[in-house]
C-alpha cells in the first residue's frame, strides 16, 4: 500500500487551465514561495471536501467555503478554546476544495485550555435552550435585513429626494455599500451558523462513542432514532405541501390541479372561483418562509428554491394528492414516531446491569437531545432560507451589472469572485458617474468566457480523495463526525490509489438506513426529473432535500453521492424503513439508470450486479 | 358455567393448562414446560399424563398391593438383592398390565387431538418421564413413538422405568419410599425444517443490545456440531433491525431416517443453499421469543430452536433447550466499577481530548 498521497504542490496541472489560480483568493493557493508554509502544507493530510462539494467551485460560490473557513475555525481555536483543536485550513486545487484539521500537539497547551473550555462551552450547554431561542430570533432579523437590500439599475438622473432630503450621497456609492452589506450579511449568518454547531456536534459525537462503548454493534440509525427530534423544521415545507394537497381535495380542486402542468396556468384557472382563490391564498401563505427550501443543498448558486420555481412544489402536491386518493396518508406519523423513539430508549436503558454505566449513557443521550434541535434546524435557516434569498439578491445585482454593460448575462456573475465583483462595481459606477464607457467592459465578458471553459475542464477532472501525509491515527473529532475521515477510510483511499482503474463493481458509502434491497437503479440528478421514477426503483441522487419528499413513498431504497448519517435522505429513509447508503461520492456517475444494484444500508456497500 | 373437573382429579393436562406450581400433579419437567409457555416461550405442543393417572393405574391393576405385599413379606431389608428383586417384579408387572379403559381412552383422545392439530396421522411424539422430585437421568425418555399401540406401550415402559434398580436405590437411600408415581410428558417430536442456536447477546463482544442467530436446515445437530456453515444474523434487540447478515453455505442437513429415531445426513440442493434459511417473519418471531426468554430468566441466554415443518407460523417456532450464557454473564459479574465520568461536560471534554474513532 502507498504510504502517502500526492504532495499538494505536485498535483498535475490540467492543460488549457493555466492561470486558473486568479479565479480564487490567493490565500486559497498552496504556497510556492514561502518555505515555511510549503513545509507545513506538505506535512499535512488534506482531504477533498466531497461532503459539501460534489462539484468544483464557480469563483463566486466559494463564498460559503470562505464563510465557514473563518467561522468554524475561530469558534474552535479562539472562542471556545476546544482543548486539542485549532481550526480547519482550506485550499483549492483545480476548483476543488481540500481541507485539513489543525490539532494542538503540546499536552501542556491542551491542559491549559481545559478550564477555559469548561467555563466557556459549559455556559453554552447550560443555557442551551435560551441561547437557541435567541439564535432563531437574531437569525430571522438577519434574513429580514437581507430581504431589505434592493439592487436597482443606476439611474440616468438621481431622484429629487437626493436633493430635497439632502441625503448627501448618490447611487454609485450606494451600490458598492449595498454589495458590501450583502457579502457581510452572508459572512455574518455563517458566524451564527457555527455559534452552536461545533458544540452540538461535540455532544453528539460523545453520545455516539458512549453508546458504542456499551453496545459495540449499535447501528448508527438506531442512535439517530434516539436523539432525532420529531418536530423538525426541515419537515415543515413538505408538511405544508401535504396540507395543500388535503385542502385541494377538500375543495374538490384536484381535477384542476391534475389538468395543469405549470403553476402559472393553474393560478389563472383557480382565480376564477372562490374555492380556487381560497386555495391560492393558503398556498401564498405557505410560501414564506417554507418555500425557501432549496431543491439542492443550498451551497451552489444553481440550487433553486421552491419559490424560484413553483412548478416544483406543485408537482409534489400532485404526488401527495395521488397518495391520499390511494388511501395512503403521506403525513409523518408523529405520535407513532415519538412512541417508537421512547420505546427504543427505554429498552436500551433496560439493558444496563450497572447503574453508573446507565447514568453515563443517559447523560450523553440527554445532552445530545438538548443540542439536536439546533443541529437539525439550523440548516433550514442558513443553508436554505438565507442562501435562497441571497442567491436571488445576487441575481438582482447581476442584472444591474448587465444593464451597466459590464457582463453579458445575469448567470455570468458566478464566474467572478467576490473581489472581482467589488472591483467591477467600482469601475462601473465611476464610468456611470463620469458619463463614459467602463474600462473593463470588454475585459470581463472575455474573462468570463475563458473561465467557463476552465470550469468545464475542472468538472471532467476527478479530484483525488486526499493529498499529503496521513497521520498515524485520526483523532480530530470534527473531521470524523462531519466528513467520516477515519484511519480506516484513509487506508481504503490509499489502497484505492494502487488498484488499477477497471470496471467499478462496488461503491462504499456510509450506512444511512438499515436493510438490504436489490432493484433497478434510477439516476435522478434534479428534483424536476422525479416524475420519471417508477415504483420500486432505487433512487440514485447527488443528494436530496425535503423537496424530494414525494419520491420516498415510491422507492425501494436510496443512494446519494454526498451526506452522512444525519443527511436528509438518511433521516427520511429511516422513517420510511428504506435501505439507504449515503456519501458514495460517485454513485450518480458510476451507476446508470436501469442497472441492477444491491444496497446494504447496514454496511454502506453498493454492488453493481 | 362449564362443569370443570378439579386439576387434582385430571388424568391428563395439556402443557398450556400447567403452571410451575403444579409440579406435584405432573412432575417437574412437565410443570416447567407449562411455566415456559406462560412466559411466552413456545415449546413443542403436547400434554402430560398426571401422577394421579399413574396412581390409578397401579392401584386398579393390583400392582400397588402386590408390591406392598412383596415388600412386607419378603423384602423388609432393602439390600442390593432385594432391590433387584423388587425392581424386576415391578417393571415386569407394569409392562404387562392393561391400563384402565377410561385412562387409555383419555390418553388416546388427547393423542388424536394432538395428531389432528399437527395434521399428521400417527404423529411421532416423545414419551418423557417427569418426577415431582428431581432424580436426574434415572428414568427413561423415548423418542419418535408413533401410533396408539406404541404410545400406550411406551407409557408403561416409562412408568416402569421409575422402578429400575438405580431409581429404586436412589429413593431408598433417601428414605423416599419404594413406591413412586411419576408424570409422563407427551410432546410432539419437533420435525425441524430449520434449526439453530441463539445468543441473546453478541457472543463475540458481549454487546447486550444484540441477538445473534445461527440457523441452518434440518435438525439441530448440524449447527451444534459445526457440520455446516449456517446463516448468521446479528439483530438489534430493540429495533429488531438486522445489523449484519452472512449467508452460510449450508451444504448438509440432518434428518430422521424414515420411521426411526436414527439421524442421517443428506445434501442440501443448490437452490436451498442459496436461499435464506429463515423467513423475515420467522426471524422476527425468534427475536421476540428470545427477548422473552432473557426477560423471564433475567440474564443472557443460549437457546436452541427448531422451525417445525408440521406446524403453521407462528406455532412452528419451537424452543428446544435454554441455558444461561456462560462467558459474558461471568465477565459482567466480575466487572469492576467503571472509572469513566458520568456527567455530560466531563464526558464531552474526555471525548474531545481523546478523540475516539467513529464507525
Amino acid at each position: 500500500m502507498a504510504k502517502q498521497f500526492t504532495d499538494p504542490h505536485e498535483v498535475p496541472k490540467i492543460e488549457g487551465t493555466e492561470g486558473w489560480e486568479k479565479m480564487y483568493p490567493y490565500y486559497y493557493q498552496f504556497s510556492t514561495d514561502d518555505k515555511e508554509r510549503c513545509e507545513y502544507e506538505s506535512g499535512q493530510l488534506w482531504y477533498y471536501d466531497g461532503l459539501h462539494y460534489p462539484e468544483p467551485h464557480c469563483p463566486f460560490d466559494l463564498i460559503w467555503d470562505e464563510a465557514w473557513y473563518l467561522a468554524l475555525s475561530q469558534y474552535n481555536s479562539r472562542i471556545f478554546m476546544v482543548p486539542p483543536a485549532k481550526g480547519i485550513d482550506h485550499r483549492i486545487v483545480n476548483g476543488y476544495v481540500y481541507i485539513t484539521p489543525i490539532g494542538i500537539a503540546d499536552p501542556k497547551e491542551i491542559e491549559a485550555r481545559i478550564p477555559l473550555f469548561m467555563k466557556r462551552a459549559g455556559y453554552y450547554y447550560q443555557n442551551w435552550d435560551k441561547i437557541y431561542d435567541d439564535w432563531v430570533k437574531k437569525t430571522k432579523l438577519l434574513i429580514e435585513e437581507l430581504e431589505n437590500i434592493e439592487f436597482k439599475p443606476l439611474p440616468e438622473m438621481e431622484d429629487e429626494s437626493v436633493v430635497f432630503e439632502h441625503r448627501g450621497m448618490g447611487s454609485g456609492y450606494e451600490l458598492g455599500v449595498k454589495y458590501d452589506q450583502l457579502i457581510n450579511l452572508g459572512f455574518k449568518v455563517w458566524q451564527y451558523h457555527f455559534e452552536m454547531l461545533n458544540l452540538g456536534y461535540a455532544a453528539y459525537v460523545t453520545f455516539i462513542n458512549t453508546a458504542n462503548q456499551f453496545f459495540p454493534d449499535i447501528p448508527m440509525a438506531t442512535l439517530t432514532k434516539m436523539v432525532s427530534g420529531i418536530d423538525v423544521v426541515m419537515y415543515r415545507p413538505d408538511a405544508e405541501l401535504i396540507k395543500l394537497a388535503k385542502l385541494a381535495l377538500e375543495l374538490k380542486l384536484d381535477d384542476d390541479l391534475a389538468a395543469t402542468t405549470s403553476f402559472e396556468a393553474l393560478k389563472a384557472r383557480l382565480e376564477t372561483s372562490q374555492a380556487g382563490r381560497k386555495w391560492l391564498a393558503t398556498f401564498e401563505e405557505a410560501r414564506y418562509p417554507w418555500f425557501w427550501i432549496s431543491t439542492g443543498t443550498g451551497w451552489f448558486h444553481h440550487d433553486k428554491s421552491w419559490n424560484d420555481d413553483l412548478d416544483v412544489p406543485l408537482a409534489s402536491i400532485k404526488m401527495h394528492i395521488d397518495s391520499l386518493k390511494a388511501g395512503k396518508d403521506p403525513s409523518r406519523p408523529t405520535e407513532k414516531l415519538i412512541a417508537e423513539r421512547d420505546r427504543i430508549v427505554e429498552e436500551y436503558l433496560g439493558l444496563f446491569s450497572n447503574d453508573d454505566d446507565r447514568k453515563a449513557f443517559e447523560e450523553a443521550l440527554n445532552i445530545s437531545r438538548k443540542v439536536f434541535p439546533y443541529v437539525e434546524n439550523h440548516l433550514f435557516y442558513v443553508e436554505h432560507w438565507f442562501h435562497s434569498v441571497f442567491w436571488n439578491k445576487m441575481r438582482e445585482l447581476s442584472a444591474v451589472l448587465v444593464a451597466g454593460g459590464m457582463i453579458k448575462d445575469v448567470e455570468d456573475i458566478w464566474y467572478l469572485n467576490r473581489f472581482d465583483i467589488k472591483v467591477l462595481i467600482d469601475d462601473m459606477v465611476r464610468a456611470w458617474a463620469t458619463g463614459i464607457v467602463p474600462a473593463g467592459r470588454n475585459k470581463w465578458p472575455a474573462e468570463i468566457e475563458w473561465r467557463k471553459g476552465v470550469m468545464d475542464k475542472f468538472r471532467e477532472w476527478t479530484p483525488p480523495p486526499a493529498l499529503g501525509v496521513p497521520p498515524e491515527v485520526v483523532t480530530e473529532p470534527f473531521s470524523i463526525v462531519l466528513w467520516g475521515v477515519t484511519t480506516d477510510v484513509l487506508k481504503k483511499w490509499l489502497s484505492g490509489l494502487e488498484s488499477a482503474t477497471g470496471e467499478v463493481t462496488q461503491l462504499q458509502g456510509s450506512p444511512g438506513s438499515s436493510g438490504t434491497v436489490e432493484g433497478k437503479a434510477r439516476v435522478i440528478k434534479k428534483v424536476e426529473d422525479l416524475a420519471a421514477l417508477e415504483p420500486g426503483e432505487i433512487l440514485v441522487a447527488p443528494t436530496t432535500s425535503p423537496s424530494w419528499a414525494p419520491a420516498f413513498t415510491k422507492i425501494a431504497g436510496c443512494i446519494t453521492d454526498v451526506g452522512g448519517p444525519m443527511c436528509h435522505a438518511a433521516i427520511v429513509c429511516r422513517e420510511y424503513g428504506l435501505p439507504t447508503v449515503v456519501g458514495t461520492g460517485t454513485g450518480t456517475s458510476v451507476i446508470k439508470t436501469g442497472d441492477l444494484i444491491r444496497i446494504d444500508g447496514d454496511s454502506g456497500l453498493v454492488e453493481l450486479l | 358455567m362449564e362443569k370443570t373437573v378439579k386439576l387434582e382429579e385430571r388424568l391428563t393436562l395439556w402443557y398450556d393448562e400447567l403452571k410451575g406450581e403444579n409440579f406435584p400433579l405432573v412432575g417437574k419437567k412437565n410443570a416447567n414446560l407449562g411455566e415456559m409457555l406462560k412466559a411466552g416461550i413456545p415449546i413443542s405442543p403436547g400434554f402430560a399424563i398426571t401422577i394421579h393417572a399413574n396412581d390409578l393405574f397401579v392401584r386398579e391393576s393390583g400392582i400397588k398391593d402386590a408390591m406392598e405385599k412383596l415388600i412386607a413379606d419378603e423384602c423388609r431389608e432393602m439390600n442390593e438383592k432385594n432391590i433387584a428383586r423388587l425392581s424386576g417384579f415391578a417393571m415386569a408387572a407394569i409392562e404387562k398390565a392393561s391400563l384402565p379403559d377410561y385412562l387409555e381412552k383419555q390418553i388416546l383422545d388427547d393423542y388424536h387431538q394432538l395428531c389432528e392439530r399437527c395434521g399428521v396421522k400417527d404423529l411421532p411424539v416423545a414419551v418423557r418421564s417427569s418426577g415431582a422430585v428431581s432424580m436426574p437421568g434415572q428414568m427413561e425418555t423415548y423418542l419418535n413413538i408413533r401410533g396408539d399401540r406404541d404410545l400406550v406401550d411406551y407409557i408403561r415402559k416409562c412408568w416402569a422405568s421409575s422402578y429400575c434398580v438405580e431409581a429404586l436405590t436412589y429413593r431408598i437411600n433417601r428414605e423416599m419410599g419404594a413406591l413412586f408415581n411419576i408424570g409422563v410428558g407427551i410432546p410432539k417430536m419437533v420435525n425441524s425444517r430449520v434449526s439453530g442456536v441463539i445468543f441473546t447477546i453478541n457472543p463475540l463482544n458481549g454487546d447486550p443490545s444484540k441477538i445473534s442467530i445461527d440457523a441452518s436446515y434440518g435438525l439441530g445437530e448440524a449447527v451444534v456440531s459445526g457440520l455446516v456453515t449456517p446463516d448468521t444474523y446479528l439483530i438489534d434487540k430493540v429495533t429488531l433491525d438486522t445489523v449484519k447478515f452472512t449467508r452460510g453455505s449450508k451444504e448438509i442437513e440432518c434428518v430422521y431416517k424414515p420411521a426411526s429415531s436414527d439421524i442421517i445426513e443428506r445434501e442440501v440442493d443448490e437452490e436451498r443453499r442459496r436461499a435464506n434459511s429463515l423467513s423475515p417473519e420467522e426471524l422476527r418471531q425468534l427475536c421476540i421469543v428470545s427477548k422473552q426468554i432473557e426477560k423471564y430468566y433475567g440474564k443472557a441466554y443460549d437457546i436452541e430452536f427448531g422451525i417445525d415443518a408440521d406446524l403453521e407460523f407462528p406455532d412452528n417456532i419451537i424452543i428446544l433447550q435454554v441455558r444461561p450464557e456462560s462467558v459474558w454473564n461471568k465477565k459482567k459479574a466480575e466487572k469492576k466499577k467503571s472509572e469513566q465520568p458520568t456527567d455530560a461536560m466531563s464526558m464531552i471534554l474526555k471525548q474531545l481530548v481523546t478523540g475516539v474513532r467513529v464507525k
